[in-house]
Order: C-alpha cells, then sequence, then structure tokens
C-alpha cells in the first residue's frame, strides 16, 4: 500500500495485484450475505422452488458482482474524466425514452436495446452521483457558497427529474432529488439554502397535488387512511402491516408465511418482499437484516471519509445516500411509514436493472477506495 | 485533462499555491467532515425511526395483527354477510365447511396418497390428484367444501401431508326460489351476478368485530319469500299448462316502490349456479325487454286523459282499420263502431288507441313515457338491468305503434313500475329491492293527476268486470288489470303463433297497494283455453290466483265486491250518455 504525504508525489498509480489487494472485502462480503437473504426469501415466496425467481437471480448478482469488480478495479480519475459524457449519455437515453420507450405497467421506462431491456432513469442514478461529484470537486469554497455557482448543477439535476416524472415515475425522481441533495450537502452548499428549499417545496406541494395522477393521489390518501379502501388501493399496506404483525418476534418459520402460498400479496418477490421476510422470520430477522444494511452504509461512510479526494468523497457519499434512501423508503413504505412508492429493496426484491444499479453503485464506491490516497487537483492542469 | 494520463512529474510547485492549495483542500475535507456528521444524524434517525416502526408493528400492535393474520389463513373463503327478506327470512348465509388441501412436499408417496383420497372421494380424478401430490409445491387445495361425511372418511385414510382448514360456503336455502334477484357467488364467495354481485363489496366488508354467527350486518331485501313463492309457483303451473318458454312476474308495492318478488323462469339453483344454462340465468323480468302489447294502452289512456286531447266521456271511430303509409292497423276484436274511452281499454282497440296517442302528439308522448321511466334502464339494485329499445325516430307511425305497445321494448319490471303510479295517485316511485322502513315513504314525482289516476283504476276494474281481464277476478280483492298479447319480434318480422301474453293489474282496486305483473313467453294454446293464448287465458288466470294467494298474507281485506258503497266508488260510464 502506498501512503504520499508531502504534495510532490501526488499521482499514484497502482498495479492491478495492489488494486485486488486493496478491495474491500469485508464490504463484498457484506454485500454478497445481503444477497444471499434475498434468494432465500425468493426461494420461499416461490413456494419452495428456485423457479421462477431464484436462479435468474442469482445469474443477474453473478454478473453485477463482476461487474462491479471490473467498475472497483478502473481509476477513479477515469470515472471523473467520463463523468460529464456518461451524464449526456444518460440523458439521451431518458430523452429516447421519450420517443422510443415501451410502456410497461402504465409507464413509460424503458429503451429496448434488443438484447437488453434498458430503464435510463436507472442509469442517470450513478450518472448524476458522478456529475455532480465531478462539478463540486472542481469547485473552490467560495465558490461553492456562491449562489450562481450553484445554477449547472441544479440544471443537471433538474432536466432527468423532469424527463422521469413525465414517465411517471415519482420515486426514482423522488430518490434522484434526495440522492443529489445529499451531494449538495456534502459539498458544502449553505445550510440554510436547503431550508429555502424545503420551505419552497412545503409551499408548492398544494399545487403539485393538481399534478399527480389519480393512482399516485390514491396511493398518498391510503397512506393517511389505508382502511379508506383495504381491497383497493390500501390492500397492500393493510396486508403488509398484518403479515409483519403476524411475524411477532421470531416468526413464523422460514417457508412458513402465509404470503409464500396463500397469494394475499401481489408482487411479494419485489417490493414487498420485506413483509415475507418480516413475517417469516419476525423482528429479529428484520433488525438483523436491517443491521446489515447499517453496516453496508457504515463502510460507504467510512470510505468517503478515508478518501483523500473530494471527488471520491462525494461519489462515495452519493452512492451510500442512494443506498440508503432505497432501503429506508421501502422499508418505511412496506411498514406504512411512507406512501407506497415503487422502491425495490436492494439486493433483495427480484428485478435486475435495480440489481445492476446497486452493484455498478458499489462498484464506484470500492473504486473509490481502492484509489482513496489518489489526489486529484481541482482543475485539469493545476498542481497538486 | 491530460493530468490524468501524463506520468508523474517531479514538479517543484510554487510554494504559495502549494500552501493556497493545501489549505483550500484541508478546509474542503474538514467542511466535508463536519456534512459527514449531518449526514450520519440524518441516517441513524431514519434507522431508529424504522427499527421502531418495526417494534411497534410486530410487537406492539402485533397481537392484533396476528388474530387477523391467523383468520385470513384459516377461513380461505372470505366471510360474507347475510342476505333476508323482508320479514327476516334467510335467503343466503354461509355454512361453516371443511376444504382439503395438501402440502406436496410432506406427501411421502403420491400415489399411494392419490389412490387412498380417490377411494373416499371418488368425484375426483386420480391421475389429478397424484400430479397435485407430487406437484413440489407448498400448499394445494384438493377439494373445497367437504361434507362432515366426506371428511370424516378422508381423515380416516391417515395420509401424511393433507389436512383440512374450516372454510365457508354461501348457502341459499330457498334454492331456485329467489334465484335471480340473489344470483350467486364464485368458489372463493366473490358475488358473481344478481344482489351478490351488486352489494359484493358490502357483503364482504365484514366488520372484524363481528362474531362468526352474525357474518356482519346482514342485507335485508324488500323481497317476501311467501309472496315469491305464490307468484313463482303460479307461473310455473302456467309455463307448464301452456307448454310455454318461460315466465316472469313482479309483485310490486304501488306505494314505496319495493320489489315483494321478483321471478323469472326457468331458474337455477344458485348453490349450483356452475351447471345452470345462460337461459336459465336470463332475468327476464328486469333483463329482458319485450314489446309489451296491449297493457301500453293504460299509459296512451292515461296520457290523453291526462292531457286534456279526450274526455273520459269522448271516444274515437274505429270502424274501419287505419291506414297510415304502408302499415294498416286492426283492431282484434273489430266492433267496427264508434267506441268510447272506457270501451277502446276494455276491449282492448288499437285503432282507438293510436288515434288517442296521434291526437296527444309524438312529442308529448316521448315525453310523458319519459316521465315514467320507460325510456331509460330502470333504476334497480341489480346488474342485470336491461335498457329499453324505443324509436330512434319517433313519428306519427311510431306515436300509433307504441300507443298499444309495439315498437317500444321495455323491460318487465320498467312496466310494473309505470303501472304503479298510474294507480297509486299518479306518482311514480322508482323501484326497489331494498327494504324501507315503515315510515320511509318515498317522494316520487308526479306524472298524471289524481284525477286521472282515479280513472285509471276504474277502467282496470271495469276491464276485468267486463272486458278482456275476466279471467283475472280473485273474488274479495276488487282486482282490476290490463291484458297483454304482443306478437314476438323473431328475425326481424312478428310472428303470429309466437306470442308474449301479460296480465298487468293491481289490487284492491279501492285503493290499490299492490301491482302484479305476469308474463309468459310463448305460451302455446289449450283445448282448456280453446286454442288462445292471448294474455286474458294465459296470464290473467296466474295474476287471479297469486292475488287470491298474497291477499290474505298481506293482510288485505276482501270486501263484497257487489256491495252498493264499491260499485258506487268503482262506478264508470262505459257509453258515452248512455
Amino acid at each position: 500500500m502506498l501512503i504520499h504525504d508531502g504534495p510532490g508525489l501526488t499521482d499514484v498509480q497502482l498495479t492491478l495485484g495492489q488494486k485486488i489487494w486493496n478491495i474491500n472485502w469485508m464490504l463484498v462480503l457484506l454485500i454478497s450475505a445481503t444477497a444471499a437473504v434475498g434468494f432465500a426469501m425468493l426461494y420461499s415466496v416461490a413456494g419452495g422452488s428456485m423457479d421462477p425467481w431464484v436462479k435468474r437471480q442469482m445469474t443477474r448478482f453473478g454478473m453485477g458482482l463482476i461487474l462491479m469488480f471490473l467498475v472497483a478495479l478502473v481509476d477513479v480519475r477515469f470515472w471523473m474524466r467520463y463523468a460529464y459524457g456518461i451524464y449526456a449519455i444518460a440523458l439521451a437515453l431518458l430523452i429516447a425514452v421519450e420517443f422510443i420507450g415501451s410502456v410497461g405497467m402504465g409507464a413509460q421506462r424503458w429503451v429496448d436495446l434488443g438484447f437488453f431491456q434498458l430503464q435510463p432513469s436507472e442509469v442517470m442514478k450513478i450518472a448524476m452521483v458522478l456529475a455532480l461529484s465531478r462539478y463540486f470537486h472542481g469547485l473552490s469554497l467560495d465558490e461553492v457558497e456562491r449562489f450562481r455557482w450553484l445554477m449547472p448543477p441544479l440544471l443537471m439535476m433538474l432536466a432527468p427529474v423532469a424527463l422521469v416524472l413525465r414517465q411517471p415515475d415519482l420515486g426514482t425522481a423522488l430518490l434522484i432529488v434526495m440522492g443529489s441533495g445529499a451531494i449538495f450537502l456534502m459539498a458544502g452548499v449553505r445550510m440554510w439554502l436547503f431550508g429555502v428549499v424545503f420551505a419552497a417545496v412545503g409551499a408548492a406541494a398544494p399545487f403539485a397535488w393538481s399534478y399527480l395522477h389519480t393512482y399516485q393521489k390514491a396511493r398518498i390518501l391510503t397512506f393517511l387512511n389505508p382502511e379508506r379502501d383495504p381491497l383497493g388501493a390500501g390492500y397492500h399496506i393493510l396486508q403488509s402491516k398484518i403479515a409483519l404483525g403476524s411475524g411477532g418476534l421470531a416468526g413464523r418459520g422460514y417457508m412458513q408465511g402465509t404470503q409464500s402460498y396463500l397469494n394475499f400479496l401481489p408482487e411479494k418477490q419485489t417490493d414487498f418482499i420485506f413483509t415475507s421476510l418480516a413475517e417469516e422470520f419476525g423482528l429479529t430477522g428484520a433488525l438483523v437484516l436491517l443491521s446489515l444494511y447499517v453496516v453496508i452504509i457504515i463502510y460507504g461512510i467510512a470510505i468517503a471519509l478515508r478518501s483523500r479526494n473530494h471527488f471520491g468523497r462525494l461519489v462515495a457519499m452519493g452512492i451510500t445516500v442512494t443506498f440508503f434512501l432505497y432501503v429506508f423508503i421501502n422499508i418505511a413504505m412496506v411498514t406504512g411509514l411512507v406512501p407506497v412508492v415503487g422502491v425495490p429493496l436492494p439486493l433483495i426484491s427480484y428485478g435486475g436493472t435495480a440489481m445492476m444499479t446497486i452493484l455498478i453503485g458499489f462498484g464506484l464506491l470500492i473504486s473509490v477506495y481502492v484509489h482513496r490516497d489518489v489526489r486529484i487537483p481541482r482543475r485539469p492542469g493545476d498542481s497538486v | 485533462m491530460s493530468v490524468f494520463r501524463r506520468k508523474p512529474r517531479a514538479i517543484a510547485p510554487v510554494a504559495e499555491t502549494k500552501l493556497q492549495w493545501s489549505d483550500d483542500a484541508e478546509q474542503i475535507l474538514e467542511n466535508g467532515r463536519n456534512r459527514l456528521v449531518v449526514v450520519g444524524a440524518v441516517f441513524a434517525l431514519a434507522f431508529t425511526l424504522v427499527g421502531a416502526r418495526l417494534i411497534d408493528l410486530a410487537v406492539l400492535q402485533g397481537h392484533d395483527a396476528n388474530q387477523t393474520a391467523l383468520n385470513d389463513e384459516q377461513r380461505p373463503s372470505a366471510e360474507r354477510a347475510d342476505i333476508l327478506d323482508r320479514n327476516g327470512v334467510v335467503l343466503a348465509t354461509n355454512l361453516i365447511t371443511a376444504s382439503l388441501f395438501a402440502e406436496p412436499r410432506r406427501v411421502l408417496d403420491a400415489a399411494d396418497a392419490a389412490r387412498k383420497i380417490v377411494l373416499a372421494l371418488p368425484e375426483l380424478n386420480e391421475q389429478e390428484v397424484e400430479k397435485k401430490l407430487s406437484g413440489g409445491r407448498a400448499f394445494i387445495w384438493l377439494k373445497r367444501h367437504l361434507t362432515p361425511k366426506q371428511q370424516h372418511d378422508v381423515n380416516a385414510l391417515g395420509v401424511p401431508g393433507v389436512g383440512f382448514r374450516d372454510d365457508r360456503k354461501r348457502v341459499y336455502p330457498h334454492g331456485n326460489l329467489v334465484a335471480h334477484v340473489l344470483g350467486y357467488t364464485g368458489i372463493d364467495n366473490e358475488g358473481q351476478a344478481g344482489i351478490e354481485l351488486q352489494y359484493d363489496e358490502q357483503l364482504s366488508t365484514v366488520t372484524q368485530k363481528a362474531s362468526a354467527a352474525t357474518n356482519g350486518d346482514p342485507l335485508r331485501l324488500s323481497v317476501d319469500v311467501r309472496v315469491q313463492f305464490a307468484l313463482q309457483q303460479e307461473l310455473s303451473r302456467a309455463v307448464e299448462e301452456f307448454s310455454a318458454l318461460g315466465a316472469a312476474g313482479i309483485v310490486l308495492d304501488a306505494v314505496t316502490g319495493e320489489v315483494l318478488a321478483m321471478v323469472s323462469l326457468p331458474d337455477f339453483d344458485p348453490n349450483q349456479a356452475r351447471t345452470a344454462s345462460s337461459n336459465a340465468m336470463f332475468n327476464r323480468a328486469s333483463l329482458g325487454v319485450y314489446e309489451m302489447g296491449s297493457t301500453f294502452k293504460a299509459f296512451t289512456t292515461a296520457m290523453a286523459l291526462d292531457a286534456g286531447t279526450v274526455k273520459i266521456g269522448g271516444g274515437y271511430d274505429a270502424t274501419k282499420p287505419l291506414r297510415v303509409a304502408r302499415f294498416t292497423i286492426r283492431d282484434d276484436h273489430p266492433k267496427k263502431r264508434w267506441l268510447s274511452v272506457p270501451e277502446i281499454f276494455i276491449y282492448s282497440s288499437n285503432i282507438g288507441a293510436a288515434k288517442m296517442a296521434v291526437d296527444v302528439g309524438a312529442e308529448r308522448q316521448k315525453e310523458f313515457l319519459g316521465r315514467l321511466g320507460l325510456l331509460q334502464r330502470a333504476a334497480l339494485e341489480l346488474p342485470e338491468v336491461g335498457r329499453p329499445i324505443s324509436p330512434s325516430r319517433w313519428g306519427e307511425i311510431s306515436t300509433m305503434t307504441v300507443a298499444f305497445g309495439h315498437g317500444i321494448a321495455v323491460s318487465p319490471v320498467q312496466l310494473t313500475s309505470a303501472m304503479a303510479a298510474m294507480v297509486n295517485g299518479g306518482i311514480r316511485i322508482d323501484p326497489t329491492l331494498m327494504a324501507k322502513q315503515p315510515m320511509d315513504t318515498p317522494q316520487g314525482t308526479r306524472v298524471i293527476k289524481t284525477r286521472t289516476s282515479s280513472i285509471m283504476k276504474r277502467l282496470m276494474r271495469l276491464n276485468v268486470e267486463e272486458g278482456t281481464g275476466s279471467k283475472a277476478k280473485a273474488a274479495g280483492y276488487l282486482v282490476g288489470g290490463k291484458t297483454g298479447t304482443a306478437e314476438k319480434a323473431v328475425a326481424g318480422s312478428y310472428q303470429r303463433k309466437a306470442l308474449l301474453s301479460s296480465f298487468i293489474g293491481a289490487f284492491p282496486m279501492n285503493d290499490p297497494r299492490y301491482v302484479v305483473l305476469a308474463v309468459i313467453d310463448e305460451p302455446k294454446g289449450t283445448k282448456k283455453s280453446f286454442g288462445y293464448a292471448g294474455g286474458g287465458w294465459t296470464a290473467a288466470p296466474v295474476f287471479g290466483r297469486v292475488v287470491s294467494r298474497i291477499g290474505p298474507l298481506m293482510g288485505v281485506a276482501p270486501v263484497d265486491e257487489e256491495s252498493k258503497s264499491v260499485r258506487n266508488a268503482m262506478f264508470i260510464r262505459v257509453k258515452a250518455g248512455g
């Protein structure tokens, strides 16, 4: 391991061997353990069968893991150099989805690449972190505090958010806004500005209401009162609460959950899988999974703290916050703390795209860790 | 950009720059650390919140939820409220049964188990059972709703990996009797037709506090099973006697709009709805729309009298058939003379009715029938309610044919409801299948003057005494009504032999409370009816017998029809000036 203190020896070139040695293997283990919990749950909700979900989920995880290592071994400066390029591609894909996207479940979210169904909003989650990190990396402290330097990143954030909202995908839009907000915060944007934004959002909420889709309104109304429509929009959340309650402290036991064979919950394998887990393993199981997530997030924060370049720190935080938001929103949703928005439980829920996003994100996180001691000048050409 | 590619060069930076950068960088990093604390605090807060919520749901609220979840598991068929008739007689309830399920992963020998199970339940197919048992699934139903004996037999087999769950089966104790009104439910007790479908949500929303015995608040219908039984029996008898295709009948409370009975024949057993034919399931009383024929003359007469285009003492010339364009309108029983309004009604003169309607005019006729609810779907609480068919171009010819009930098709329930307005003093009330509180008399809308309604009662009574409806008599109940014999339109033309024969009337005519309709679909004449198959010979006797049976049930006091006071009340001058 090379540690450079002096400004003269800043550019670190690691050999492949050093890089592999530098990978945070503990984090990889934690990720794999969480994914394994996911496989077990998918096996259970399929009624004790590898089909139709577990096999495919394992394949995807395997592919995602390979991708993660590839991303991790690439120099973090490479990601910085191409951050804007990646962002531009993601934005172009989002625009493309407007015109050539296929409509699935009432929303236009996918681009068919022939061999692969690509969800550009997922690509954007990563691209946004990279682009904003690069932007703020290039700002001095003075500049960060000046309003006119905040306009470009705000536009960078709002353009894709507007496109995602048009699909419509409120959940992803919120994820992007909150993830970006975290990077703004980490970059040192003054605190009172966040206060202003919160106040503005609060004031705009009644107007935004009228722009929401009927199903979105129904979800929010149902959130406020799930018994409003127990067989319709409130069905998920009520069944979910019942299942959580019936798990008790220790749970009903693996594969003994009612959800696995009585089919009270549609989509039990995706967004609501936490319910099955809590039913079968009880509060204990739920808290164990929560702890796994917490440890992963702590690792993320530690990696951010440890990074000696601003870009890496921002990327690490951006990825960690995005991951945190997935976890928090999903669990808060199934426990009825927030309205139902389509956010999967990362590494557990069945679904390829979210899995790829998460694993590529972790790839970046590990890349930041591997290259933690690299120093990057604020502007290309500046000395360090 | 180039910085990434270049090999590190030992640059000796200017001291100031170096200092400045490192200052700034340190500050940024320091700042970042502070901000990290903020983010970390938010994370910690969020996870505390989620953790607390989990504990709240799993442990603190756990007891209640546990109860519900267990119930869900043990009662795969949803609980469902009972349906009662107006007197509280149970029309639909739930039977607690046992349903046989298997956990194929615990079955040791699928082939052997399947063979044994089929021994106890011979109606199952052994191959299918074996396939289910060897599927490797966690749970599968083998047979729903076993009888106690079947359950005992299966239990005695001692096959591992199969078990029973309490289940609920919807049962209709009266079988066919109220089939079309009630409808039926599917295997999971979800409403599929009739009241069961119309009120599916209400019936299946059983409050958690309700005990298993009551199944929640029952739904009380306006139907009276006793009346329903009388109507069904008499209609069935007529269907048999006249070899008819089917029949429909309704008994309606003319004051409250409550439907006391609604029968459609052929009918089906809602306990075994899956085996019923679509013909049997078809509700002729509310979903079927028919050209009702002469019964419409009651509306035409009331309309003309109410509009003042003719007085009760007036009349029309019916000496010869009425020719309009290429149509000729004739009378079935031609008198070949000038007829008074009462004569037109009791001799059922098409010519007279047509002329009466022409004087009122198409516009007013259309508006009048609309107010009677004959031009839009009846507002009845059933999914099976037919849309009436009326002329798209309502010209003079339509005006004439509609006057005697042709060229317009309505459902029996619409006809009954409109007729109630003729005899109840002139107020139209939406028909309903829901029981009303005794004090709850609906407002309704006035459609004819009280005076016109009074004349209509006398005309209908007269028709039974001296006209086409004489076979509808029910001694003591002072019945009145109108026959209808419509040729059915089959494949675009009227069939002389295919008739829809009906009788609609009310009793007691001095203060009518109940309107009764009997419709016979394609009756064939018999020796007893001298080959006639019209409403007067087929439907009118049904009406008479139904009234004789339900009059005492409804507490209607019989009157001496020959007494002076009754005669005076029902008096009407038949011949102008005579």
